[in-house]
């Protein structure tokens, strides 16, 4: 232990998962100095600060997905709860309702449709896969009837305030919606590593039977991650709505593999029990950067799918090498005593 | 329990056969069977047709969609319309060879097809649309008067599309793109937003910093995302998008968007359905293909 402590490098490289997140890291220095010479516009100010703020909401989905993933199960209705909240706060603020209002209403009908998720899932023990896919239909189905099956009007000048809140105002010289992204990471990730609740997260995602032997509540701790990813896709809503200024049905479409993406490419294992969220603010970045970087190289849209889809397939790949050859290192240590 | 459940099944379709057949009329029975139900474009076609069945008279109309765009669901629906003893159907395909095994039976039912706003691969009475070519044309053109207007003459322009699938609007892009031949502005390589207005957005505010002097974007939410770009950028850039919304409207009237090229679903619903019936009847119905063109909407003008 004292050791430990005297060698804060080693210190670090303890952390189960570390080795990914410092890989990806390295990956994606690498990928914002090429883009950068590609095209020098990359490294303006004026793209940094964009290009925060479009990261912010894939980091946002990926700090959901991460929790849940670690959980050792799956959110698939990320997407719709995105379109749910931005179908709900835009219809309640066409219709004349205080934004603030409309802002705390949506999120708690996000965190009701995250409890279901987590109940389904830890109590009633539904597959996740399944459960998660039909509240990702319900979600879509509350986004279509919010406002009668039509995408809202504009919500109008009252609203301003609250889109400058979530997406166009600025502070301290970066824009809100990276704040707000920073702000949630700060808090979740405290909760993930420094408290009990954390623990349970991992416990359960590790091993859920022998953390249940060990007084882990399997249910709760299920339920707290399902909420959180309820509650961080709600937020994203807000930001799509602040973003457009009306509620589209179809926002959101198919976020919830870009937060699969976010969270695997960072390093959160999908077999569960281990991940950092630091890892998903890699993944996020190089999501982000990816997105931006070949608009101004000027590549097609195809040529991106392919390089994220591989980009995607190679961490998880890195994760299940990394995996195995710890294992067989450990048999070798076995049979070698 | 199976039996029950199979015979009550029959049961509910039989009687719903008899309350159909009991309502019809002595004229036609006509339906139209759009891409979905949530779409104002497809409400307004639906007003259209209404109004010409209501003008011609005497005719059962009927509008079915599916609740969501789905190739096996507009099967299904073509399928109950024909089931429904329909004499013609006015159609929105949903893509061209989705859905054309089930328009075979109902042409072999007898039943007269229409399209209405996109054809699919199977031959029809008429096709009455909008030509998007033509309508990126003109979008095109638009945008290539305000920019000389403002005296410019070369420069980059950025396009947002919806997916590199999507037949109907990569022709407004091609046809967009056909406007500049020959000129001194230089078109970027498309973004596709999928036509989510907040990915959108994000496309557009990265052509911005790249220096773009225009943006067209090509459906309702492409153009809120380059609108809202625009917006924020606080630029002189050029904003020509597609389609009517509440959005886009606050958006021309704000200055931010110059113009949207908005369709004409109701000419569609409307010419439509007197098609169907002139079909019917065995009357010419002119030419094979009807465009419905395009209003071009500006500040000036709204």
């Amino acid at each position: 232990m004292s050791r430990e402590i005297a060698n804060p490098f080693k210190r670090m490289m303890a952390i189960r998962g570390i080795g990914q997140v410092l890989t990806v890291t390295i990956g994606l220095i690498v990928l914002y100095v090429v883009f950068g010479f590609m095209n020098p516009v990359f490294f303006s100010s004026r793209n940094i600060s964009n290009l925060l703020r479009q990261i912010a909401p894939i980091l946002l989905i990926g700090i959901g997905q991460s929790y849940v993933l670690i959980t050792g199960n799956i959110d698939l209705s990320i997407g719709s709860v995105v379109g749910m909240s931005c179908m709900i706060s835009a219809t309640m603020m066409t219709k004349g309702a205080n934004p603030w209002v409309a802002v705390v209403v949506t999120l708690i009908c996000c965190l009701g449709l995250g409890l279901a998720n987590g109940l389904l899932v830890s109590l009633a023990k539904l597959p996740p896969f399944i459960a998660t896919l039909g509240t990702m239909t319900i979600a879509r189905g509350i986004a279509q009837i919010a406002n009668n099956n039509y995408n809202t009007d504009s919500i109008g000048e009252a609203a301003q305030g609250f889109r400058d809140f979530f997406y166009y105002g600025k502070s301290f010289g970066l824009y809100n919606t990276i704040w707000i992204a920073a702000a949630l990471w700060l808090l979740f990730n405290f909760i993930l590593m420094r408290t009990r609740s954390g623990r349970h997260i991992y416990a359960i995602g590790s091993n859920v039977e022998a953390a249940r032997l060990s007084g882990v509540n399997v249910i709760s701790a299920t339920t707290k991650a399902y909420m959180v990813s309820a509650f961080v896709s709600g937020v994203v809503g807000l930001i799509t709505t602040a973003t457009s200024g009306m509620g589209a049905m179809d926002a959101g479409n198919g976020y919830e593999l870009n937060a699969v993406a976010a969270s695997v490419i960072g390093g959160v294992s999908t077999l569960g029990g281990q991940g950092l969220l630091f890892g998903t603010v890699i993944g996020a970045s190089i999501w982000g950067v990816l997105q931006n970087g070949l608009q101004f190289a000027g590549a097609p849209v195809a040529i991106r799918n392919i390089v994220i889809g591989i980009i995607v397939v190679v961490s998880v790949l890195l994760d299940v090498i990394v995996r195995s050859g710890k294992v067989s290192r450990k048999k070798r240590i076995v049979s070698a005593t | 329990m199976k039996k029950i459940a199979i015979v009550l099944c029959v049961l509910v379709l039989a009687t719903t056969l008899f309350a159909q057949g009991a309502k019809e009329d002595s004229g036609y029975k006509i339906f139209l069977i759009t891409m979905d139900q949530s779409d104002q474009h497809w409400v307004n076609v639906d007003k259209g047709a209404e109004k010409a069945a209501a003008e011609i008279g005497g005719i059962t109309y009927k509008w079915l969609a599916p609740d969501v765009k789905d190739d096996a669901k507009q099967i299904e629906s073509i399928n109950n319309a024909v089931a429904g003893g329909a004499d013609a159907i006015l159609l929105a395909a949903n893509g061209l060879n989705a859905v054309t095994a089930a328009l075979k039976e109902a042409e072999s039912a007898g039943v007269k097809i229409v399209y209405v706003d996109s054809a699919a691969n199977f031959p029809a009475v008429r096709t009455l649309a909008t030509d998007n070519t033509a309508a990126g044309n003109t979008a095109g053109k638009e945008m290539l008067k305000a920019l000389k207007a403002n005296g410019i003459t070369s420069g980059k322009i950025g396009i947002i599309g919806v997916s590199s699938a999507t037949a109907s609007t990569v022709a407004r892009e091609n046809g967009f793109r056909k406007a500049y031949e020959g000129t001194g502005f230089q078109l970027l390589e498309t973004q596709y937003s999928n036509g989510d207005a907040a990915v959108a957005k994000d496309m557009s505010a990265n052509f911005i910093t790249q220096g773009v002097v225009a943006l067209f974007g090509s459906n309702e939410g492409s153009t809120v995302g380059v609108g809202n770009a625009i917006a924020e950028a606080g630029r002189q850039i050029i904003g020509v998008g597609f389609d009517k919304s509440d959005m886009i409207l606050s958006l021309i009237k704000g200055g931010h968007l110059l113009a949207t090229m908005a369709q004409n679903p109701d000419v569609m619903g409307y010419e439509g359905m007197k098609t169907a019936v002139k079909a019917l009847k065995g009357e010419d119905v002119g030419s094979e293909y009807f465009d419905t063109g395009v209003s071009v909407l500006t500040k000036a003008n709204l």
